[in-house]
Order: C-alpha cells, then structure tokens, then sequence
C-alpha cells in the first residue's frame, strides 16, 4: 500500500471525527472570562503565570457576561501506528497496528460555582471508548480566598480532589505532565512511581495551599482510596486496586520568581503512603515514600514562547506486606522517575516539544518477573510532539471559544521494562514499541 | 448504567448550581477592591507588574485608564493582547467601575524607572524632544508633556514597561492598535528608534 492512501484516510477520519459531533475543551473558562485560551495557557494544559493564579483562585475569576453554564466536553480521536504489530489487537475490537479510534470524551464543569464565595471547579468525567467505561476524572473542587497583608499578596485555599498533585499550579508533577495525551492503544512501560497516577481517581483527598506574594507555594493534602463499592460507582475499575491504610500524605512546596517575560519555578513535591496490596490485610502494610525535585522555566514573548519542565521523582519502597506475601523477593526497593521537556511554540498556534524520560529502580524477581525478563523495571524514551492549534485565539464565530488541536507525536524507547533489546524473553526489543500517534482533540 | 448516572448526575447537580447563581449581576457591582485583585493578576498589585506584556498602571492618566477601559469593553481597542486579555476583563464593567479603577490606579504612586546612560537613550531624548522634522515625526513632549507624565487622555509613559512601550509603537505604527494620530506619528520610525525611545522613556 502507497503511503498516500493511508495519510489521506487519516486526515479524513480526524476530520469526520472531530467535526461529526456538536463541538466542546475548557472553553467554559473561555466563556467566564471572556479570554482567550493563550490568556491561561501557554499550548493547553500548561498555565501561564496568569493561569496559574486563576486556579489558585478558586477558577472564580469574572470577566464576560455569557448566561451560558460552565460546562465543556472534549472529544480525542486518533491514529496509532506502533514499530511492531500487537498480537492479538492494540485493544478488544482494534486490530494489531494502524488503529484509528475515538478514543474517548469528557464532559467538564469548569468555573465557578460562587464566584462571592470564592468556590469553583474542574470536574471532568469521561467516556473511555477503549474500554468502554464511563468514569469520574480529574475532579478539583475548591475555595480560595485572597488578601493583602504588608502589601503582600495571600491566596489561600482548601481543595476536595482526587488526584494528588492535579491541584498544582506548575507542569512538572505528575497530574498535568507532558506528555498531555497519549494513545490509549499503543504499549507503555510497566513501572512509574506512586504518585504518577497511583491514586488517581482510586482516591479521595483535601489539600490545602497558601500562595505567598506570587512568590512562594505551599500545600500539604490527605488522601484515602476509595471503597471498592464507591469507586465500582465511580467508574473505577477496583479489581486488584490497592487501598490506603490511613491518610496519604502529599507535601508541595514551590518557588517561583518572576522577572520581565520570565518566570522560573522550583520546587519539591510528594506523597507519603501505607497501602494493603490487593486491599489484603494481615501481612502489614506497603510503605511508600515519593520524593519530587521539580523545575520550569517559561518566557513568554508576545508571538513566541520557550518552557521547559524537568522533574526527578525518588520512591523508596518497604514492602512489608508484598514481602510476606512471597510477592516480591526483596523488602526494600526503589523507583526513580524522571522527565524532562521543552517547548517552544508560535503565535500558540504551532508549538514543537521534545521529551525526555527514564524509569530506573531495583531489579525483583517478584515485583518484575510479569513485566521484565531480567526482573527490572527500566525504561527510557523520548517523545517528541508538533501540535497544531488553530482556535488559541478564538474559535469559528458562531463558538468562539471551542478550541481543537492536531498533534503528531512520536515516541522512541531506548529501553522498556527492562532492557534495550529482549525485553520480556521472547525476542522483542524496546523499539519494537516506538509509537507514531495522530490525534485530533476538541474541546467546546 | 448506573456506573454512568452518578458522575453525570454530579456535573448536572454543579451546572444547576452555577445556573441559580446570580453570578454576573454580583460582579458588575463588586466594588473596586474586588475589581483591583482581578487587575493585579496581570498588572501587579497596586499596578507595577514585572511582566512587559502588561503595562504598569501605577500613576497613569486617570482619564486615559477610562477610556482605554472603555475602548476594550465596546472592543474599539483591538491590538492582539486587548483580544487576548482585556476584552473580556472590560465586559464585566460597568461605567462607575471603570471610573473608580481608573481613579485607583492613577491615585497609586508612580515609580521612576532605572536609569540607563547608553548612547541611543541619548538619540531618543532628541527625538522625544524634537521629533524628526525630515520624516514628519513630531516631538513626543508635545502631547505627553516634559517629564512624560501625559495628561487627560494623553498616557504617562515615564517608568512604563520598555517592552510594552515598544510593542504599542510598533502596534501603532502597524495599525494593528487603532489610533489616527499615533499612527502617523509612528510611521515612520525604524525598529532601532523604536527600541530607543522604549528604553529612554522607561528610565524616567
């Protein structure tokens, strides 16, 4: 087959994708504000320092006067081309390589509730087509307040959410990390740290931030999973899920200075955690320690802008109850996690980034052994992404403020789950799932 | 199907919420307070931001804050960050929220900006003075007075942003920020002019 059938088809089924529906991203924001999205966002998720204070206030800032509720969907819809067929099919329903999808759609509550009180939201709820699952998402509810103490500025706030870290203000932990989509049909890595998503959505928390002078950050939040009859509720699938055994503790504690078009953070972030492996109690508990080192710098011009994100996760493991379970052969073990990227981007019309990551820890045959044919959880890769925005500064007349986004990403392993080559015993290597991923995302 | 009722039932439960909220008649009669915090998001508190993108409000024509207000509210004023920005933080406001902002932030005490001795500063003051009587471009004392403190509707320029001074010239001269009389006067300087008198008028 020419490569030109393929391509063609590709951009016909973004398309029809994209546009066979009434359109919706967080254009709600848009509607509050009467902003643009580049007024938030340097390339969406990524907040600009304005962004950052929106959220820290509570999402209640006012600006338009649209009656129109504060509620948006999102729609992604792809192509998945992986260096090696998947036997067997990327997914239930898809075929080996060369899948077209729609991925899945999210229906958002964005802005406030009070803007008085000071009380607003993110909640986002999403239909998994992959899966076949509706469930609840990224959920922050919050109330901020503000005041001028010495002629200084105190923003301050308590937030209900279910995610530790989705309450950040800077992209570099793990919740609004780049790589901000990927396919849901193409192989990942087997191994991240608890905080990369171990409790994402499988558990409830409150946090509470202080944001001193635009300058300095902190915030401290408890978290607990969530029953496995709640989280069934919920959309979360519990079978094998882990449950906390007493509060989790997360901790973020961030600098940032700002000079000219300049702004640069840095920072610490993480979680601490008991957990009953497979909710199995009588064996003691898993403890986990996440410690996160964090940096970003932004400049952001009038037409152009350069951000980088680094991050370094360190996990510690004393597997008390995974050990006596005969489930790994070591009590103690470690995770480190790292991410780097940088972007650069264009009238935030057109941004290139460029991505780095590594996964290294201790080998164990227990933990690894189903995953990593020399029972180690390394991985490494780069990601590199084009993504095409066209609605950054306002959508078609009739909605100005739906936004869609064309991205072409593509991700290289240099090593997976494990090793460079034979990773799982059988011959494969870690290139074999080098990943070409299209994908269309609308937001109204 | 009941997995699917109960998140949809929470984003519905928020949505009837936020519908029962009076939420914009509020904000069209917060106080200037209110209205402060949100300008300092940008502009910084008491109206000296870092950020060159925003200009410093701080000891600005009370007169020029109005009706620049005003510009961005009918949407008069249309450079790319008024779009970006101001458009929606000006529909909210009404005629004496607009007047108490402007009358905030004029009242906020100025600050003169660092001073700098290169050689073009020197170039800009002649031109600031003099204007360019060979390419038609008249003396900028003429409107925005000695000290460049402006008047009425004419802005202080003196301590502004040097890469916000720039960017209006350059808007000015593109046209891209609607103003018959800055047009004309910008038309026909160079980029390097531009720069110069950016970096001399924000050391006064």
């Amino acid at each position: 087959m020419s490569m030109s059938r393929p391509i063609i088809g590709l951009m016909l089924a973004l398309l029809v994708g994209a546009f066979a529906r009434p359109a919706a991203a967080l254009p709600s924001y848009a509607r509050q504000t009467g902003q643009e999205c580049a007024a938030c966002h340097n390339g969406f998720p990524e907040l600009t320092p304005y962004g950052r204070l929106f959220k820290a206030n509570g999402y209640v800032f006012p600006g338009a006067t649209s009656s129109i509720p504060p509620v948006a969907a999102m729609v992604v819809n792809s192509f998945t081309h992986t260096q090696s067929p998947q036997v067997g099919g990327a997914a239930p329903g898809y075929g080996d390589n060369d899948n077209f999808a729609f991925e899945f759609a999210s229906l958002f509550y964005g802005g406030a509730i009070s803007t008085d009180l000071g009380i607003g939201a993110f909640i986002q709820t999403t239909y998994n087509h992959l899966s076949k699952r509706f469930s609840w998402d990224n959920t922050d509810i919050r109330w901020a307040h503000s005041s001028i103490v010495a002629d200084r500025e105190w923003v301050y706030g308590v937030s209900l959410n279910n995610n530790p870290s989705v309450t950040d203000l800077w992209n570099t932990t793990p919740a609004w990390r780049f790589p901000f989509q990927t396919s849901g049909l193409a192989p990942t890595a087997g191994t991240a740290t608890l905080i990369e998503g171990g409790l994402a959505g499988s558990s409830l928390g409150a946090s509470t931030y202080l944001f001193w002078d635009r300058l300095i950050y902190g915030e401290v939040g408890l978290y607990h999973t969530l029953s496995t009859r709640l989280s069934s509720t919920l959309g979360v699938d519990p079978t094998g899920s882990n449950s906390t055994s007493g509060p989790a503790f997360y901790w973020r504690l961030a600098v940032e200075p700002n000079w000219g078009r300049h702004s640069w953070e840095f920072g610490t972030f993480g979680l601490k955690a008991s957990e009953l492996p497979g909710r199995v109690s009588g064996f003691g508990t898993d403890d986990t320690t996440d410690i996160g080192l964090d940096t970003q710098y932004q400049f952001l011009a009038a037409d152009y802008s350069f951000s980088l994100q680094a991050s370094h996760i360190f996990e510690t493991l004393t597997l008390n109850s995974t050990y006596g379970q005969g489930g790994s052969d070591k009590l103690h073990n470690s995770v480190a996690s790292s991410h780097v990227k940088a972007s650069v981007s264009y009238d935030q019309t057109y941004a290139l980034t460029l991505g780095y990551f590594r996964v290294i820890g201790s080998a164990d045959s227990g933990l690894y052994s189903g995953i990593s044919a020399n029972n180690s959880p390394n991985s490494a890769g780069i990601t590199a992404e084009f993504d095409y925005t066209p609605f950054n500064h306002g959508g078609p007349g009739f909605w100005p403020w739906a936004n869609i986004r064309f991205g072409l990403q593509y991700t290289g392993y240099l090593k997976f789950d494990g090793a460079s080559q034979n990773y799982d015993g059988n011959g494969t290597n870690a290139s074999a799932n080098n990943t070409l991923y299209l994908f269309s995302w609308l937001a109204f | 199907m009941r997995k699917s009722t109960i998140p949809a039932l929470l984003t519905l439960a928020f949505t009837l919420a936020a519908c029962d909220t009076p939420r914009h008649d509020a904000v069209s009669q917060r106080d200037v307070d209110g209205n402060v915090h949100l300008c300092s998001s940008c502009h910084g508190i008491t109206g000296r931001g870092v950020s060159p993108t925003f200009p410093i409000l701080a000891g600005q024509q009370a007169d020029y804050l109005e009706a620049q207000l005003h510009a961005f509210r009918d949407h008069s004023r249309a450079d790319p960050h008024a779009h970006t920005y101001m458009w929606g933080m000006a529909a909210h406001l009404d005629d004496g929220a607009i007047k108490g902002l402007a009358d905030y932030f004029s009242r906020q005490p100025a600050i003169p900006g660092p001073p700098v001795d290169e050689p073009t500063a020197a170039e800009a003051k002649a031109i600031f003075t003099n204007g360019i009587d060979a390419r038609g471009v008249p003396a900028c004392v003429g409107c925005h007075g000695e000290k460049a403190e402006g008047q009425s509707t004419i802005p202080r320029l003196a301590g502004q942003h040097r890469g916000y001074l720039a960017d209006q010239l350059r808007l000015f001269r593109s046209n891209d920020r609607a103003n018959e009389t800055m047009h004309e006067n910008a038309l026909n300087l160079s980029d390097r002019e531009i720069e110069a008198l950016a970096l001399y008028l924000s050391s006064l």
